[in-house]
């Protein structure tokens, strides 16, 4: 089935199994920066935004995306780099398997009107990290935000 | 992967997805979120697959004077962030917030959540405590079922396979309160151990309770629903002693399970305090 949607701001049109992953397919154009984790849409490292809302693509039937406006965290990085800024000058990652879903979450939070400490909190605690004891990331949020 | 593909149909109207519903196996989509997985692991191999999101009359909330409407493909996120829903209802404002994360409360449906019927989610103690109905539509026939007699046990409803919900309407009752709480062990994310919604209707001198209802989740095959904690509530004042003897009633009827969240025996304690807990709540202490 053909699919048109908007990916990384370019208007995408693909030949695929509607029923396919989203992830499956955007790793497979070399967006390899989209991780697998879990696998069930709880760790959070296969996040995309999708319509400005963040979305487990592990977990999202590519056929769903028709006509939507998708963003993974290369097209983000491109687009955002101060809220790459923020989580490097925060040390905001150690191993780095969760920090595309992480960046992808945290460039999604606008769009939800997060604005104080506890609720970047809240927010953000779909997105797993077994390494930093997440502080380091809340603070990239937090300074990205400007919220203290 | 399969050697076929699965047939992807786009309406946009009910009477063309209820049209294209027809095939055998052919399944309703929402946001996708419980379909993926169960797709996935290939629990279900639709050979048709009716995606409702250009469905525009199926999205939205509407509250009136005596009710508030919610369309089938409204998400998690936007019943969460509804002022009419905080406002109104506020355990299923509660429940919906809490729902799984951020990304699948962005994602997933009302009516795809009620569909899906794991006894463990949080919105259905939420809408049952509220008297909450779900409209049903196929080709042939509309009905409207009390979501209270709406599950008939673990991923099984009462729909029939060609059967859509558009809507579900929560009749809006004068002073009642409502309220649900859920308790977690593991991740945020998870689902809950147990959960309760409930709601306390006083009469018209705002002090002896005229109507209640808790229901849990996680405790059972299906939403439990305690009628012995109602009546008990009922004719009181709602003090701490009557709570308690309603909370009592709710370790009797719960039927737990084993699993990492807990034993059955942990749970049927935990549903119980989390039934007084939730009553509490409504009563505003």
């Amino acid at each position: 089935m053909k699919i048109n949607f908007s990916l990384n701001g370019k208007g995408t049109e693909l030949d695929v199994d509607p029923m396919s992953l989203a992830l499956d397919v955007i790793r497979g154009l070399s967006l390899t920066g989209t991780k697998e984790g879990c696998g069930v849409g709880v760790c959070g490292a296969c996040t995309i935004m999708v319509n400005g809302a963040p979305v487990s693509s592990c977990i999202c039937l590519v056929g769903t995306l028709v006509d939507k406006d998708v963003w993974t965290i290369e097209g983000l990085a491109e687009k955002m780099p101060e809220l790459i800024d923020s989580f490097v000058e925060n040390e905001g990652m150690q191993c780095g398997i969760c920090t595309p879903g992480q960046i992808v979450a945290a460039a999604s939070i606008d769009s939800a009107g997060v604005s104080t400490s506890e609720e970047i909190r809240k927010y953000m605690a779909g997105n797993l990290c077994r390494c930093t004891g997440y502080q380091t990331i809340v603070s990239a949020v937090e300074d990205h935000l400007a919220v203290n | 992967m399969q050697s076929t593909e699965t047939e992807f149909l786009v309406p946009t109207s009910v009477s063309e997805a209820l049209e294209s519903i027809s095939k055998e196996d052919a399944i309703f989509l929402g946001g996708g979120t419980s379909t993926a997985l169960l797709y996935k692991t290939r629990l279900i191999e639709p050979s048709r697959v009716v995606w409702l999101g250009n469905v525009g009359e199926l999205k939205g909330i509407f509250a009136s004077d005596g009710e508030v409407k919610i369309g089938s493909m409204t998400t998690a996120a936007e019943i969460a962030a509804n002022r009419d829903i905080a406002r109104l209802l506020p355990g299923v404002c509660t429940a919906s917030g809490v729902i799984g994360n951020a990304r699948v409360r962005a994602m997933a449906t009302l009516g795809g959540a009620l569909a899906h019927a794991d006894p463990r989610q949080d919105m259905p103690p939420a809408l049952i405590a509220v008297g909450a109905e779900v409209s049903v539509k196929s080709s042939l026939s509309t009905r409207r079922i009390p979501l209270a007699e709406f599950y008939e046990g673990f991923l099984e409803t009462v729909l029939d396979p060609d059967e859509l919900i558009t809507e579900v309407t929560i009749p809006l009752v004068a002073n009642r309160r409502s309220a649900y709480i859920r308790y977690t062990p593991t991740s945020e994310g998870d689902y809950p151990t147990v959960g309760a919604g409930s709601s306390v209707t006083f009469g018209s001198d705002g002090k002896i309770i005229e109507a209640a209802s808790v229901v849990l989740c996680g405790v059972g095959s299906v939403p439990i629903i305690s009628n012995q904690a109602s009546q008990l509530l009922v004719g009181t004042t709602g003090d701490d002693a009557a709570l308690r003897r309603a909370a009592e009633a709710v370790r009797e009827i719960v039927e737990p399970q084993d699993d990492e969240r807990g034993s059955a025996a942990y749970k049927r304690e935990m549903a119980s305090i989390f039934a007084f807990r939730s009553l509490k709540s409504c009563l505003g202490s």
